[in-house]
């Protein structure tokens, strides 16, 4: 080792500098070549996307056949809300017991629970649809809007673990040990100390979670489907965002179905960007209020 | 005592946050154990081997093998990483080396809004936008180098491995670099601060102590985006060109374990064609557990040996 860097005490030469610089200019290079595709795929939704919206296409349905024009995504933006909400719903209450128990349970049994939940959280989401279908849809008999949230509410449900520990985990001691000299029992602590103190935290996770949720079209073709109509019924097949771009962009040869996959497109990562920003934005306004100094 | 928390409400709720763990883990098993059961005639039918490996897929003639799709899984996971591991490195080194911190957290942000984009939206765009403009390049490839080597051969008829392969680089991105940046975050100041002390160049930093030292947090970044890889599903649907032979190029178009089933399933009306498709899933299913397992086990190690200080 010692000899190792007494190679380095030599003065800066010039090809050491030179390859010094040609790092700074590779990395550079690589992150704008990262950066390409997604100004590519933003410009090309908005410039595609923005020609359509108009609010009759925002509040109509769309005809039955994709190759008609006319009509707009409704139902498609109602499913996604609605599913994603009782997603939500199922996933945040169980979401924040399982990050408490996962805190507090040390052991085997702990460690078994994280492992779980790691391993929920590298399933690919077609196969969670598989999951619902055969559990859910089977012994239903039909596809339908319940359905789609149960596989949203499983992919959601790891996000939203891993950041609630990881808010608990934050927490600076005094606080826990201050709620014990007062003589709170553990669940007092959780229900008055803990859970609001790292409520920004908690719903900073629940916010990326739907934002990812909102997004999955794989799951949803094995369990809500879509359909042509509106509906709210969460008995029945749902439509969504994403499983419309998709079925509309595959018959994008007829001019109507590419332009309601290219608005659809545009109102999906709208509300996508606003949930994930919304998020991002809560993080760091708490990172300001830890560090009060900066 | 026992009656003392139960008035306490500390029993109730250890209990409660006992069984919502439990009732969660024992409903992802139903739903793992009842995948399984569904696809079971087929694992009967062809064999556990043999359906992994059989050549054919003609529901029509009930015949079901996975190996075309498994081989375009792996095939287009390949050329993803491949592409977006370099990519990430250096992305992972501009953010924690090169870049001052008032420029380095908005660069990551952006990176990260990668991520954000739905995989549908990226296979809207692959389709209108990536494939007219990427298939020239494939076809000069094919007959240029393409009458070298048979693995980059022609024809090239756009929708292919290499296009699914691209598209899914670009989704994979923002995860290796994240894991990767908070790898290379987590170099020990001292090692770093001694190379600099040495007259070392920025480069010699990167060289002697961050990537070294890294080389782990790496293996276990590339784990977790190959983990992602596998599973991806619409984006490649729809750009993968959906042809359930092996294709000899990269240039072919293919299929892979997600997008055959998310293609083929709501029309699959053939005998045990929904079950051989739900067999995928199971395939896919232990892949994604084997390579995220090892991802996660390769995490743990980096994170035990950064935490001791090295």
């Amino acid at each position: 080792m010692v000899a190792e860097y007494q190679t380095l005490l030599k003065p800066t030469s010039r090809s050491r500098r030179l390859q010094a610089n040609l790092v700074v200019i590779l990395a550079t290079v690589a992150t704008l070549i990262a950066l390409v595709p997604l100004v590519a795929v933003a410009s090309y939704v908005i410039s595609q996307g923005a020609g359509v919206i108009n609010l009759d296409f925002l509040t109509q349905d769309p005809p039955g056949d994709l190759s008609a024009t006319g009509g707009g995504i409704r139902n498609a933006i109602t499913g996604t809300l609605e599913m994603a909400g009782v997603a939500t719903l199922i996933a945040a209450p169980i979401g924040i017991l399982v990050a408490i128990f996962n805190t507090e349970v040390g052991g085997r049994i702990g460690a078994a629970s994280r492992f779980i939940i790691d391993v929920l959280a590298a399933l690919p989401s077609i196969v969670v649809g598989i999951f619902v279908y055969a559990l859910v849809v089977v012994a239903q008999g039909h596809f339908s809007g319940f359905a789609g949230s149960l596989a949203l509410a499983i992919i959601m449900l790891p996000v939203i673990v891993v950041s609630t520990e990881e808010m608990f985990r934050l927490l600076p001691r005094p606080i826990s040990e201050g709620a014990r000299a007062l003589g709170f029992t553990r669940w007092r602590t959780y229900l008055s100390v803990f859970i609001p103190t790292a409520l920004s935290g908690i719903f900073t996770g629940l916010l990326l979670a739907v934002s990812r949720a909102v997004g999955e079209t794989a799951p949803l073709i094995f369990t809500s489907l879509g359909n042509n109509f509106f509906s709210t019924d969460m008995n029945e097949p749902m439509q969504a965002l994403p499983l419309l771009i998709y079925r509309n962009a595959l018959n994008s040869a007829f001019p109507a179905a590419r332009d309601r996959a290219m608005g659809a497109a545009l109102t999906l990562v709208a509300i996508v960007l606003a949930f994930n920003l919304l998020g991002r934005w809560l993080v760091s306004r708490r990172r300001l209020a830890r560090n009060p100094g900066r | 005592m026992v009656r003392r928390r139960l008035r306490d409400g500390d029993l109730p709720f250890r209990v409660l946050a006992l069984v919502v763990t439990a009732a969660t883990l024992a409903v992802i098993s139903l739903m793992m154990f009842d995948s399984v059961q569904t696809a079971w005639p087929i694992f009967q039918q062809f064999g556990i081997i043999g359906f992994v490996t059989g050549q054919e897929w003609s529901p029509a003639f009930t015949v079901y093998g996975a190996w075309p799709f498994l081989y375009g899984t792996l095939v287009t996971s390949a050329i993803a990483l491949a592409i977006a591991v370099p990519i990430s490195i250096l992305i992972a080194l501009l953010v924690t080396e090169i870049l001052p911190p008032r420029l380095s957290q908005p660069v990551a942000i952006v990176v990260d809004l990668l991520a954000a984009v739905p995989s549908v939206v990226w296979g809207l765009w692959g389709l209108l936008v990536l494939l007219p403009i990427i298939r020239p390049f494939e076809h000069d490839v094919a007959s240029g180098l393409g009458r070298v080597i048979p693995f980059l051969g022609g024809p090239t008829p756009g929708p292919s491995y290499f296009a699914a392969g691209l598209i899914v680089a670009m989704m994979i991105i923002p995860i290796v670099a994240a894991v990767t940046r908070e790898v290379f975050a987590a170099t020990p100041r001292l090692q770093r601060e001694a190379v600099q002390a040495l007259g070392g160049t920025r480069w010699d930093v990167v060289q002697r102590v961050v990537l070294p030292l890294g080389r782990t947090g790496i293996v276990a970044a590339v784990l977790l985006g190959l983990g992602r890889a596998i599973g991806e599903t619409i984006a490649v649907t729809m750009v993968v060109g959906n042809n359930p032979l092996v294709g000899g190029s990269i240039f072919s178009p293919g299929y892979t374990l997600a997008s055959v089933i998310a293609n083929e399933f709501n029309e699959a009306t053939e005998t045990l064609h929904p079950e051989a498709l739900i067999a995928l899933g199971v395939v896919l299913l232990a892949l994604a557990i084997a390579v995220n397992g090892a991802g996660l086990m390769v995490r743990r190690r980096f994170e035990r040996s950064a935490g001791r200080g090295r």
